[in-house]
């Protein structure tokens, strides 16, 4: 399967804006307690954006109500904890719950002149979750397209800057479905904070979403140069 | 290109000798021998040790045997490097042959890429070339090519068929001189 690029008009991200606009994300996730953070690497001059949280797996309940909002992991996983000797209990409804604790790392790819997204995960006894597991628990929505080309779309590969196994979203297919959005907002001259954009459009695929307030933001004082 | 055909073959057919011994704590029913392999430089540990598997699976009862992977003192070996990069990191101040040895249990997860099959090393494979491609033409030339020339590709790689390989590759290879050579030339640097 080949990635469709409709030329070089399609969305490309200079590495300078990349960073800007991580900055502004980090600005406002510092504003609402969302978690993301900047992170550099000493050997290199390259940075990402990270982000942990805990999310509630439930492999008994389908695909799409599996997935907790960050307001409600912690309820959930209170619950839990109260009824431990309640074997009716733990045997029912509910299913084997297990919490994950999810990672995902924003990098930039100078080849693809996209952002790409790293994510890794595992059970709190620290066992990782497989590529298997990964794939079953992507967004119900996702998993016609998933199906169609697994291995274009999630696979284990090296994080650039730390060297170990993480899981990625293929680059590929970021620019499929993000151009016709940004040309679209490009008309409009709308200052458009693409990381923002296109994480709204690419996490959910893998669990993480971005709550509504992140769409109100604007590049700080972009001149028009920046958005041609 | 074709004036380069015999350093391309040359880089092709390099070969490693190597030696695979079984980790001493694997549970054997009898003793293991070691298993003495050449490799090829451009290929991937995993594509080209089924034997090796085979062989120390003879020994070895069924329920002590998960995922292969591979170390060279003390170090897993990343089997999505080629295997000439391996060898060049670690040991090539060392006497031949290059002495790996095999596990069967305790993948280091926090190292290694899982390879459960050919698949996994046929996905990584294609996107190296992607993404060098989309340095070298921006991607034009690996999107225009049809499903068939991709497979192509990767099976001369997996059964060491030179002509087959080039047969595709050297579309990957062409710069039209009118497009001032590649857009950018690809490389890796490892340290």
């Amino acid at each position: 399967v080949s990635c469709s690029m409709a030329g070089e008009e399609g969305f490309f991200l200079e590495e300078r804006r990349f960073k800007q606009h991580c900055e502004d994300l980090v600005k406002h996730s510092q504003q609402i307690g969302d978690g993301w953070e900047w992170r550099t690497s000493k050997d290199l001059g390259d940075g990402y954006l990270s982000k942990t949280h805990f999310q509630v797996r439930n492999r008994h309940i389908p695909p799409d109500l599996k997935e907790k909002n960050n307001d409600n992991t912690e309820q959930m996983l209170f619950a839990h904890v109260e009824e431990p000797w309640d074997d009716a209990q733990a045997a029912g409804a509910g299913g084997a719950e297990e919490v994950v604790r999810y990672e995902y790392h924003v990098l930039y790819s100078s080849s693809y002149q996209v952002p790409v997204l790293y994510f890794r995960a595992c059970f709190l006894d620290g066992r990782p979750l497989t590529l298997d597991e990964i794939w079953g628990s992507v967004h119900a929505s996702y998993q016609a397209r998933l199906q169609e080309g697994p291995w274009d779309t999630i696979t284990q590969q090296e994080h650039p800057i730390l060297g170990q196994p993480f899981f990625v979203l293929h680059p590929c297919r970021t620019k499929e479905f993000i151009s016709a959005v940004l040309s679209a907002s490009q008309e409009h001259h709308r200052h458009t904070n693409f990381i923002i954009l296109w994480l709204s459009t690419v996490g959910p695929v893998v669990g993480l979403n971005l709550p509504l307030s992140y769409a109100k933001l604007a590049p700080e004082q972009s001149t028009d140069a920046d958005v041609a | 290109m074709t004036d380069d055909k015999d350093v391309l073959r040359d880089v092709w057919f390099g070969r490693i000798p190597t030696c695979f011994t079984l980790y001493q704590d694997e549970i054997t029913e009898r003793e293991a021998d070691p298993y003495y392999l050449l490799l090829p430089r451009i290929s991937y540990l995993t594509l080209v040790t089924d034997k090796v598997k085979k062989h120390f699976q003879k020994v070895m009862r069924q329920e002590e045997v998960s995922e292969i992977w591979f170390e060279y003192e003390g170090t897993p070996l990343k089997w999505h490097y080629p295997i000439g990069l391996l060898f060049d990191l670690h040991a090539s101040n060392t006497a031949l042959p290059w002495s790996i040895t095999v596990h069967f249990k305790n993948f280091p997860e926090k190292d290694l890429l899982h390879c459960h099959s050919k698949d996994v090393i046929e996905a990584h494979f294609m996107a190296c070339i992607k993404e060098a491609d989309a340095l070298k033409h921006k991607s034009q030339v690996i999107n225009e090519m049809q499903k068939k020339d991709h497979k192509q590709l990767w099976m001369g790689l997996q059964n060491d068929k030179f002509e087959q390989f080039w047969a595709i590759n050297r579309k990957l290879m062409e710069y039209p001189p009118e497009d001032n050579g590649f857009r950018y030339i690809p490389f890796r640097i490892y340290q």
